[in-house]
């Protein structure tokens, strides 16, 4: 059932909202999260944060989350719909500020659009917790199709609460809401700064007062935006205007027929079947777009090119909008067998980004492949050690790093007699002689 | 051409059609008897002679043009004030609407209009509808044609006075609580408050959305019948997602005979305080009338109905509130100048902009509405309801239609009844029919005066809904006002 | 429990009317005999009545199709701003939302 929640406010054109009331169509939903690392040791227990909290559950006490073994929690969440507000601009006034503003221009195009809020319980422990939970859910809205989740264009938005609680206490201190935030870093630095200054003000014995608070991320900090005194009043009634909407178990059947293989799904089959590296799973498994350029490219390339494959897609790929799977694939391929180097195969890539070049024919006509043969190169080794003596004595001395020096020297050499080089097989057979 | 207060909406447009008239000439007529009743009678708050000439013309040229007709073609009409349409303003008889002009054209007057009617312009009503008199219009008052010193009924006060001084053939009108039915009896013409849902509320001014409903008022039935055709011919509305389908022909049954009808009645209602001796003894004269052609008279309980007041006053201003809280000065209606915060703004430009009753409606509902008073009154209002629903369906297993008063007494004089709260009470017969979403034709038994269609026995069948099986007609009887 | 003129005040001020002395004393008097008119809605036992919020009492799940409507119906910028009291450019204008006055904390 569909609720008005009343607030005399330009930015809805009815004074009211349209919005869901006890019964919203998800509730007790989960979202998990891996805190892999150092944000699984930085999980104190003593603040929490929260994104996009309504009133409904203020100073709800924090609910005990499962730690699973793998690092990774389960959030709860609860989404409704609702209608979108006006955009406002505050005229006169500091940075687009609302306090210091002398007028407020309104525009209702956006007013009355349907979106889904989502709400999690006051769980999420540190920004860095936060800013996950983030990237967790654009990946997932993305990849359900349901939005391009872009904060800066505005189609996904975020709000970050933030309550502390002593140590070994149980209650939530007052909460602050703050607005403005706009990308994930400024989700992130915004909450540091907030926990900072509540901290701040609770040990100087002060009171946090619960208000709205506006992040300026040219001067790192909040300022008050809106003070709530009292518990606003919204007067939610059931909207005589709309029916109810009864989610059957058909409709939902339906919807979860359509729900597509989602990024955690994706990532534990990639490390599975296709042994990807699994920081390169996660990172093609986020993105729909870059998963699909994957999953074309590695199909058909060895199973041994397979993870080169996702190499590329993750590393050099982006900044190539243009290119084909079949290109990935080829190139995956030249460097799986070392044929190229890395530096050489962004240059490929920058060359046929935009083209139907294939990447192998590209590196045959210009003679970059490399040689993979040590007796192909030891004559070259055997030069440049006798020319260098002096590097060959400060290796010896201890500096390791002069190394790459004489690769360098390799290199030359190679090219100005005409052979194909290859550095990385140059360094190892440098430190076996050096080190021998 | 004959005076177009001695033609039915059908022989006019009948007439257009064969050319024995013009659209123009109809509308000219219209517009004459406008200028020279209306000085007495202020039904209008606006005549929309251009808009109605233009309409008019376009009729003509289409049957020149050897186009088919629609069924109201060059018909008069008239429109509540809260109702939009394009090249009028939309005042709802408000200071806060005072030059609103209409941005689009609501549903329910495009029907009219595609049906071929002319539209003479804007009736005058109680302020947003608040009101049973017509007499919290902020413009002017509205006099009964009967007798001008008495009061029209309302709140489609205006648009009941312009049918029954013979201004327009046909007027649309809104009944939240009785606004349709009361004026409609206090004026002596036929009015009918469809089935919730059977005619869109897109772009009618919203009252009270759960109990809102559109429909038309005529000279006599058969008018009445071919206006819910204009108005639920085309289907549901997509712009308003209560409207139904509504697939009856009102005009099919129009002439079957009332014998073995079953006719209820509610003795419990006919021994109501403050039902008057003579609407009494009009009623009773009315089941009689019906008993003579062979119906049958049923006695029938409401055991509930008592409580519909309560409902009502409880629903509707909470509803009201809402719906009337957009009204804030910023992107239409009155706005207070010079104010130096938002809050100022608002807050003056609702107290100068709202008359005494609208600003009493919403007060009591944003009261009702607020957390921990909603529990004690909202809810159990809804509650209230659902008893009031299954009163009627219960009832409506013994018979095929209820009479009711539409008011307790005939039409008062102005001032007469000036406590707010007594005002609701007379509400008592309609409301409960809002609350259970039901239609009711309000029907003239007698109208012994100049320019009126006389008692013609008739059926009306209303719309049928697909998935609810309560179907019948409540065909309305009472006497005059005056 | 009557209300109080204050309570009528506070309620006032948040249905945004603002009202003068004499009508406050009105308002006052009108919402207490109002507020006798619904009280028989409490004296009902109501135990395991279900609301109707709705008098179409089965009407449920009613959506428009996921298309843009590319029917006339836009409101056009100059139309949705003609009836405004104030407005600038192509926005709405509304006076200062907080005043001028609350500084920073």
């Amino acid at each position: 059932m569909f609720y008005r929640k009343h607030y005399f406010y330009p930015d809805m054109a009815k004074n009211f909202q349209t919005t869901q009331g006890p019964v919203a169509f998800c509730m007790y939903g989960h979202l998990d999260l891996e805190v892999a690392g150092e944000g699984a040791a930085e999980r104190p227990d003593h603040v929490a944060t929260g994104t996009d909290v309504v009133a409904a559950h203020d100073q709800a006490a924090p609910v005990v989350v499962d730690k699973a073994a793998d690092g990774s929690y389960t959030v709860p969440i609860r989404i409704l719909m609702e209608e979108d507000a006006a955009k406002m601009v505050h005229v006169g006034g500091e940075e687009g500020r609302i306090a210091s503003a002398t007028e407020s221009l309104i525009d209702y195009n956006r007013c009355g659009t349907p979106l889904i809020e989502l709400v999690t319980e006051p769980d999420l422990r540190t920004p860095e917790e936060a800013r996950l939970f983030m990237e967790k859910l654009q990946q997932t809205f993305r990849t359900l199709g349901i939005s391009d989740c872009s904060l800066e264009m505005g189609s996904m938005r975020c709000d970050g609460n933030v309550s502390l609680r002593r140590r070994g206490t149980t209650k939530l201190g007052t909460k602050t809401e703050l607005k403005n935030i706009n990308s994930f870093k400024s989700l992130h630095d915004g909450l540091e700064y907030e926990i900072c200054r509540q901290a701040e003000v609770l040990e100087e014995g002060g009171v946090i007062y619960q208000e709205t608070r506006h992040w300026e991320p040219s001067r790192k900090r909040t300022v008050v935006m809106r003070v709530k005194e009292t518990a606003d009043d919204y007067r939610l009634f059931p909207d005589p205007d709309l029916a109810p909407f009864d989610l059957t178990d058909e409709f939902i059947d339906e919807a979860r027929a359509r729900i597509p293989e989602l990024p955690d799904a994706k990532r534990d089959r990639y490390v599975a079947e296709l042994g990807l590296k699994r920081k390169d799973a996660v990172q093609i498994a986020g993105d729909p777009d870059v998963a699909r350029i994957f999953e074309a490219a590695a199909d058909g390339a060895g199973e041994k090119v397979v993870p080169t494959v996702a190499n590329v897609v993750v590393n050099l790929l982006p900044g190539h909008d243009a290119v084909t799977p079949a290109q990935v694939r080829g190139l995956a391929g030249l460097l799986a067998e070392d044929a190229i180097t890395f530096a050489q195969a962004r240059e490929v890539l920058d060359a046929v980004n935009g083209t139907d070049e294939d990447p192998v024919r590209f590196v045959d006509e210009r003679g970059w492949r490399q040689a993979t043969s040590t007796d192909e190169l030891a004559p070259i080794v055997d030069e440049v050690l006798g020319r260098c003596t002096a590097q060959v004595e400060q290796y010896k001395g201890g500096n390791k790093k002069v190394v790459g020096f004489l690769v360098g020297q390799c290199m030359k050499a190679a090219k100005a007699s005409g052979a194909a080089g290859n550095p990385k097989l140059f360094n190892k057979m440098l430190t076996e002689r050096l080190e021998g | 051409m004959a005076n177009i207060d001695e033609l039915t909406a059908a022989q006019v447009a009948a007439g257009v059609a064969a050319g024995d008239f013009s659209a123009v000439e109809v509308a000219k007529a219209s517009l004459d008897a406008i200028s020279k009743r209306d000085g007495e009678v202020q039904a209008f708050l606006q005549v929309s002679a251009d808009l109605a000439l233009a309409a008019a013309e376009k009729t003509d040229q289409r049957r020149a043009a050897g186009e088919k007709l629609g069924p109201l073609a060059g018909v008069p009409v008239a429109f509540k004030d809260n109702m939009h349409l394009l090249g009028t303003r939309t005042t709802c008889a408000s200071k806060m609407l005072a030059n609103y002009e209409s941005e689009f054209t609501a549903t329910c007057v495009q029907r009219m209009l595609d049906a071929g009617a002319t539209p003479m312009g804007k009736a005058n009503m109680d302020e947003f509808a608040f009101g049973s008199s017509t007499e919290s219009s902020a413009f002017h008052r509205t006099n009964n044609p009967w007798d001008t010193e008495r009061v029209p009924g309302g709140s489609s006060g205006g648009s009941a006075a312009a049918v029954a001084a013979g201004e327009v053939t046909v007027a649309l009108g809104s009944d939240t609580g009785g606004s349709i039915r009361q004026p409609a009896s206090l004026c002596g013409v036929v009015g009918m408050k469809p089935t919730y849902g059977a005619v869109s509320r897109y772009g009618v001014v919203a009252f009270g959305s759960s109990l809102d409903q559109v429909g038309p008022f005529g000279r006599n039935v058969a008018d009445v019948a071919l206006a819910m055709n204009a108005l639920t011919g085309a289907g549901r509305d997509p712009y308003d997602s209560t409207s139904q389908d509504c697939p009856v022909d009102f005009l099919e049954h129009l002439e079957d005979p009332v014998e073995g009808r079953r006719v209820g009645v509610v003795p419990q209602l006919m021994e109501a305080e403050g039902l008057t001796p003579e609407m009494r003894r009009a009623i009773e004269g009315a089941c009689r009338m019906l008993t003579d052609q062979g119906a049958e008279l049923v006695e029938v309980e409401l055991p509930n109905i008592a409580s519909a007041i309560a409902a009502y006053y409880v629903i509707a201003p909470c509803e009201a509130f809402s719906n009337l809280a957009r009204f804030d000065g910023v992107r239409y209606g009155y706005q207070e100048p010079g104010c130096a915060t938002l809050a100022e703004q608002s807050s003056l430009s609702r107290a100068h902009g709202f008359g005494e009753e609208a600003k009493r409606r919403q007060m009591l509902g944003a009261y009702l509405l607020s957390s921990g008073v909603y529990d004690k009154y909202y809810y159990p209002a809804q509650q209230v309801r659902t008893l009031i629903t299954n009163d009627y369906k219960r009832a409506y297993e013994k018979c095929d239609v209820i009479v009711l008063p539409a008011s307790p007494r005939t039409a008062f004089r102005f001032g007469e009844i000036s406590d707010p709260t007594q005002m609701y009470a007379s509400d008592l017969f309609t409301i409960s029919n809002n609350i259970a979403g039901n239609d009711w034709a309000s029907r003239v038994r007698a109208a012994p005066g100049t320019g009126l269609q006389g008692p013609e026995p008739a059926h009306l069948r209303p719309c049928r809904r697909a998935r609810r099986r309560r179907h019948h007609a409540r065909a309305r009887l009472c006497r005059e006002g005056g | 429990m009557a209300l109080t003129k204050q309570d009528v005040a506070g309620i006032a001020d948040y249905a945004r009317i603002a009202l003068t002395p004499e009508e406050l004393d009105e308002m006052t008097t009108y919402m207490n005999n109002a507020v006798d008119l619904v009280e028989p809605i409490r004296e009902y036992d109501l135990e395991g009545v279900e609301p109707t919020f709705h008098p179409i009492g089965d009407l449920s799940n009613v959506m428009g199709e996921d298309v843009v409507d590319d029917s006339e119906r836009h409101l056009p910028i100059d139309v949705a701003l003609s009836n405004a009291g104030a407005s600038r450019d192509r926005y709405f204008r509304v006076p200062s939302i907080l005043g001028t006055d609350e500084g920073d904390r």
